[in-house]
């Protein structure tokens, strides 16, 4: 078997528990079917494109954003836990190379990323069905969404994780940058109305230019704004990779 | 054939030496000990000797293998249990074991077989379902141990593998690795900081202190190098004579009188001493209660080769 594949197979093993998989499906779920209808007396519909979508249609569609955003936490967890576990040390001392330990990662969050995505779509669906317009643009759209965002989102948990030993430490900024990303963006609400500081906050999110690719394809909606918002993603997502890499690289025992 | 070899080996970490200059040949199929006092360096080779990281100056070869050009290479040939713990804090023991065995990309029917040989070997059958994260320190060690037994390798690093074991559990495991080298022809670098454990283990061992290793042979190669000062104990009964003044013309040797009635001996000539003693005792019908010679051990032979080390001169 590829090593990089092995190092996969361990990283879903133990990082992939029942506790964590209902979390990533209950939460979402709470979300979308108890905020969702509860707001729908304070937010009828939201604008989007050409579109008027139902509050719960267009928050489920957010979720999914968010769930990829919040799976890849997991990448961070995995990382800061071989180091102040010993072994990240360990399997650098066996059959694999640095660039394995690192391509292993990238392939987790992606397939967890991927996995939250469609786990959250089926979920979501019933909800925002009446509006789906997915083309055979728009499905790679939400493909590409998953995976960049992943990558994204997993290189900012991978940065942290290098830089903090302390548990403590490791919790408070991984929590509070992604409390920030989740509140300060538009997977909850829409930017139009907000107050322009906060406005400006969300399109300085990341997760708004992912949210907005994947409600792109969901609906069909696919604007030059999208295109230049997966551009940003991407490149955005490349230069945290980097970064990452480098971090990981530079990890000494 | 030879399983390791360094020349000049040498590791700076800014200006601070971690390892000066080490030259080393050790054969196949034997445990070598690598003993030295904390911070003298011995974790830092074993990084350097499983590729962990490189050498800032000199040449190390590994079963034959340039570390420098392919370190990949020899990775896949060795088996490394290092200092600090290494675990997976949400695994059972026995699933620590299968998984270990699967990145080491060993057949799935012979890791079952290994897993269930290796619980039994290691006596963790009874604690085969528990999470690692519940496990005292010295039951994770001995997983760590086993784990590295999943998979097939020429030589094994073992740095303080014994650490938060208790005395029959570290004498299991030193029997444990006996064998294996018979059976297998493994070849074993051992490091620790007990000296028993070198003695009972070891086929050779080299002392290192501040980077440089200062002794290599096998053990009782060392004692008769270093160790030909021996320790005399003699008890004696009540006397109302000064033993000081009776025993202060013996050349060759430190005399101790701790309490009174108890002298101890130091002497490369202690054949020679004891028979003066015993002349001045007898002439002075001073009587004998008890008389021992402690045989030297190898921690004695490595207080002295590190404290010698110490010295200003050195």
């Amino acid at each position: 078997m590829n090593p990089i594949i092995r190092l996969v197979y361990r990283n879903l093993t133990i990082s992939i528990n029942p506790g964590f998989i209902i979390w990533q499906i209950l939460f979402p779920l709470i979300y979308i079917f108890v905020a969702g209808y509860a707001y729908t007396s304070l937010i009828e519909n939201v604008p989007f494109g050409t579109k008027d979508l139902s509050y719960p249609a267009f928050l489920a569609s957010g979720m999914i954003g968010f769930n990829i955003m919040n799976s890849t936490l997991i990448s961070g967890i995995i990382i800061w836990n071989d180091r102040r576990h010993g072994m990240f040390e360990q399997i650098m001392s066996g059959p694999y190379t640095r660039s394995d330990y690192i391509l292993s990662n990238i392939v987790t969050i992606g397939i967890i990323g991927l996995v939250s995505a469609g786990l959250i779509t089926a979920v979501g669906y019933p909800v925002f069905f009446e509006s789906v317009d997915f083309s055979i643009v728009t499905i790679p759209l939400l493909i590409f969404a998953s995976v960049v965002g992943a990558i994204l989102f997993g290189s900012i948990a991978s940065i942290i994780s290098t830089r903090l030993r302390s548990s403590e430490g490791f919790n408070v900024i991984i929590n509070t940058v992604f409390l920030f990303f989740a509140f300060a963006s538009t997977a909850f609400y829409p930017a139009q109305g907000a107050p322009q500081p906060l406005a400006t906050a969300f399109y300085i999110n990341p997760l708004s230019y992912l949210v907005d690719i994947v409600r792109a394809g969901i609906f069909g909606q696919i604007t030059d704004f999208v295109i230049m918002e997966m551009i940003f993603l991407i490149v955005l997502a490349s230069i945290l990779f980097v970064i990452a890499t480098k971090l990981l690289t530079k990890l000494d025992f | 054939m030879l399983c390791i070899q360094t020349s000049n080996l040498t590791k700076k970490y800014g200006s601070s030496l971690a390892v000066d200059g080490i030259d080393l040949e050790i054969k196949s199929g034997q445990v070598f000990g690598f003993l030295g006092p904390n911070g003298a360096g011995k974790s830092t080779v074993i990084k350097l000797l499983t590729t962990l990281m490189p050498p800032t100056k000199g040449k190390l070869s590994v079963l034959g293998i340039d570390a420098a050009k392919s370190p990949l290479e020899i990775r896949r040939k060795i088996g490394v249990v290092l200092q600090q713990p290494s675990y997976e804090m949400t695994l059972s023991v026995e699933n620590s074991l299968d998984k270990y065995g699967m990145m080491w990309d060993v057949d799935k029917k012979i890791r079952k077989q290994r897993t269930e040989e290796l619980l039994t070997s290691f006596g963790l059958q009874d604690i085969r379902k528990k999470k690692n994260d519940d496990l005292s320190i010295g039951q994770r060690r001995r997983v760590q141990v086993a784990r590295e037994f999943m998979h097939d390798m020429e030589l094994l690093f073992l740095d303080e593998p014994t650490v938060g074991l208790d005395p029959s559990a570290r004498r299991d495991l030193l029997d444990f690795l006996k064998k294996q080298v018979q059976k297998t022809g493994l070849t074993i670098f051992y490091t620790t900081h007990v000296l028993s454990e070198a003695e009972y283990l070891c086929d050779n061992v080299a002392i290192i202190n501040k980077g440089k290793i200062l002794a290599v042979d096998s053990p009782n190669e060392l004692k008769n190098r270093f160790g030909r000062e021996k320790t005399i104990k003699i008890n004696l009964s009540n006397t109302s004579l000064s033993l000081n003044e009776l025993l202060s013309d013996i050349p060759d040797c430190k005399i101790e009188l701790e309490p009174e009635t108890t002298i101890t001996i130091n002497s490369s000539n202690s054949e020679i001493v004891l028979m003066n003693i015993l002349k001045i005792l007898n002439q002075n019908n001073i009587t004998i209660n008890d008389l021992s010679a402690i045989p030297t051990n190898l921690e004695e032979i490595f207080l002295k080769v590190v404290s010698d080390s110490n010295e200003p001169d050195n």
